[in-house]
């Protein structure tokens, strides 16, 4: 037996996935009526509302992952999609919403064909949603080309509204270095001491060990020292746990997200890290369902970011309860991001002359401040939200493990 | 020196720890394939069913009972999920290998996919059983009790696996099942039997391995495939088929996981993939491997 076809098995799996991954993207596309929700295409009759601006339907794609690893973020994204719809008799500034659901996958090779084909076969005449920045960037050409409005409800790459930026894209979520770079500033400011930076190894953890490092420099901050992990190839991240101990560092500052920061945060815990050398991180660390994995092990853990369920205003507590009661579980970022795309679609769709991404950009263009987001009054700078930043600390809640908010941070635009 | 040995204990005891895990996983993956010709690519699926077997037993509390409940259902489903695909891969057995790795990694697709709709997409935690689910002080560092205990466990089924094989009745006959099937057959012993055995013993193991895993690496969608992984490269360096091999390939792959990171932790995707290529350029059939032709 030679060894060289084991070898091949891996890759060989792993085409064998992307082929899988290819065929399901084309399933969904012919399946996509079949996946839509309030699909009342007739609009006559069904009350008329507003009047002035169009009435009548208007499609739109909602690009969410359905399958790989960022399935969890996709499901509370269609959630809050349909929640808004449901309290708004299916309406979005008065046309009548047929959605059309398109599965992203996980990275560009099913992404980008699935935002094609909605725009081609479905053609629909908005795009919300979008978890990979890869993903966005990708499709950025055929969005513009489309001359289609896409909002996006998460990936938080700089260069979607940087130097790749379109007229016709905007970004409802945050950027990557965004959410971290209140955190440099606020550690830095309370003479925290020598901070460790530690993220995993991609294109958005880059992104935000480069803006931590340059904000809390920049404010007199000193880094002890700095590592990229692997990419979704880190189960255990003891050996750089070494590292973190060794290097002197007062605090450590992390880039996780989803099963990486299960693993990483219980991990700090059990290698006796966080009672000498306390964790903070960028918001998604202790976002969502990971609080579920981390348990016991992420009381403590203090992290910044644009949303928690505890930010104590009216359209929050609304929100919440309402989202608690359809789907028996606590609302996400990635939730709200997606509620506040659909409102400010609502509100652009009600003032724009007609359907066409010029109209829609334009009325976007013109929202002025959003003053009824759970997550507190935010407003499109650059396409992409300036807004408030929180302090947050994990506590135990009634039910379970919550984002308690320590303080407000201040408001942030795109560094 | 010893500075050096003192600052990278820590690592050093978790590079035993992973590679003591390793081994459970790999040594059915290894036996299987190198012994049998099966070439199982559902084995990674089979530790994410222990893991998940881990999660549903011992996710909620930290109790003896429910480990080990999750120990013993896991063994067994893993026995029977062996035996299953040990028929299942019976009309393949003359056909080359490709057509087997097609066959077992769509059932491992299909039951990763099951697991993720059963249980969801988040990674979840399976609690060690109490006594071992807090962390002691080894010279001066905290370090989790339940590894140094997993360290143990690794040994035990090491020396057990070692003297079924290499010291019963029954090993002699699965070393001679690896040695010439033709001749054993003639013998008078039905091969597929001894297939049977193995591949529900191994994949037992694998079973095993999750639930063992569990409080390490947790229960989560694509857990598979990173194992099968980790548990083909421990096969290739320890050499097919060889219980040594996969003992001694296990723990060189736990410290290149664990050491090796930590020593060069900005090369720590190449340390694995380095490491199985020096070892196939000096030994092409891995450490332990038998010089026998090419099937």
């Amino acid at each position: 037996m030679n060894p060289r076809p084991l070898r091949a098995i891996p890759m060989s799996r792993r085409r064998m996935l992307g082929l899988i991954g290819a065929g399901s993207v084309a399933l969904a596309g012919t399946a996509a009526c079949g996946g839509s929700v309030g699909g009342d295409t007739g609009g006559e009759g069904s009350g008329d509302p507003s009047g002035e601006a169009g009435g009548g339907p208007i499609k739109v794609g909602l690009v969410i992952p359905q399958a790989g690893i960022y399935t969890p973020l996709g499901v509370d994204m269609q959630n809050a999609w349909e929640l808004w719809l449901e309290q708004n008799d299916g309406m979005l500034g008065g046309y009548t919403v047929e959605t059309v659901i398109a599965d992203e996958g996980e990275g560009p090779d099913t992404g980008v064909p699935a935002i094609q084909g909605v725009l081609q076969n479905d053609q629909v005449d908005v795009l919300v949603g979008i978890v990979n920045s890869a993903t966005a960037l990708g499709a950025a050409d055929a969005v513009t080309e489309a001359q289609k409005v896409l909002v996006i409800s998460n990936a938080g790459a700089a260069a979607i509204t940087g130097e790749a930026s379109s007229p016709y894209i905007w970004r409802s979520s945050f950027v990557n270095a965004q959410v971290v770079v209140p955190m440099a500033e606020y550690l830095a400011g309370n003479d925290i001491g020598p901070v460790y930076v530690m993220s995993a190894d991609y294109a958005a953890g880059q992104e935000v060990v480069a803006g931590f490092i340059s904000a809390f420099e920049a404010a007199g901050g000193t880094v002890a020292g700095q590592v990229l992990t692997p990419f979704m190839t880190t189960q255990d991240f003891q050996p750089f746990l070494s590292g973190i101990q060794s290097s002197g560092a007062a605090a450590t500052f992390v880039f996780y997200a989803g099963g990486e920061a299960v693993s990483f945060v219980q991990q700090y815990a059990e290698f006796g890290l966080k009672d000498t050398i306390p964790l903070y991180g960028s918001g998604f660390l202790t976002e969502g369902g990971v609080l579920n994995g981390q348990q016991d092990a992420a009381l403590g853990v203090q992290t910044s970011l644009h949303y928690s369920t505890e930010i104590d205003n009216e359209a929050n507590a609304a929100f919440v309860e309402a989202y608690q009661a359809a789907y028996d579980a606590l609302p996400t970022c990635y939730a709200v991001q997606t509620w506040d795309a659909a409102n400010v679609l609502n509100r652009a769709l009600a003032e724009a002359a007609d359907l066409s991404g010029d109209a829609i950009s334009e009325a976007l263009g013109g929202l002025g401040e959003i003053e009824d987001s759970p997550r507190g009054p935010w407003s499109f700078n650059g396409q992409t939200p300036e807004q408030n930043f929180y302090l947050r600390e994990v506590v135990e809640g009634d039910s379970g493990l919550i984002n308690s908010v320590v303080e407000e941070l201040g408001t942030y635009a795109q560094p | 020196m010893l500075s050096w040995f003192d600052t990278n204990l820590v690592s050093i005891l978790n590079g035993f720890a992973i590679g003591s895990l390793l081994f459970i996983l790999a040594v059915g993956l290894s036996i299987v394939f190198g012994m049998m010709d099966v070439l199982n690519l559902a084995h990674g699926a089979l530790y994410l069913v222990g893991a998940y077997f881990g999660y549903q037993f011992a996710g909620d509390t930290s109790s003896w009972l429910g480990f080990g409940t999750a120990l013993g259902t896991a063994a067994l489903v893993g026995v029977l999920a062996g035996g299953v695909l040990s028929s299942m891969t019976e009309p393949l057995a003359r056909r080359p290998h490709l057509d087997q790795a097609l066959l077992t990694l769509g059932v491992a697709l299909v039951v990763a996919e099951l697991l993720a709709i059963f249980y969801g997409n988040d990674v979840l935690r399976v609690r060690p059983p109490p006594g071992l689910n807090g962390s002691m002080q080894v010279f001066g560092n905290t370090y989790p009790t339940y590894r140094l205990a997993l360290i143990g466990i690794g040994v035990l089924i090491a020396v057990a696996v070692f003297v079924v094989v290499e010291r019963t009745t029954v090993g002699a006959l699965v070393r001679a099942s690896v040695a010439d099937r033709e001749m054993v057959a003639t013998l008078g012993v039905d091969n597929r039997l001894v297939k049977l055995a193995v591949l529900g013993v191994g994949s037992g193991l694998a079973a095993l391995a999750g639930v063992l895993g569990g409080p390490i690496y947790g229960a989560g969608p694509g857990l598979d495939e990173r194992v099968l992984i980790l548990a083909l490269v421990v096969v290739v360096i320890g050499g097919l088929g060889s219980i040594k091999g996969a003992f001694v390939g296990a723990l060189l792959i736990g410290q290149v996981e664990s050491l090796g990171r930590a020593l060069v932790p900005d090369l720590a995707s190449f340390v694995l993939f380095g490491a199985l290529a020096l070892v196939l350029i000096v030994r092409p059939r891995g450490l332990f491997g038998a010089p026998k032709a090419a099937v």
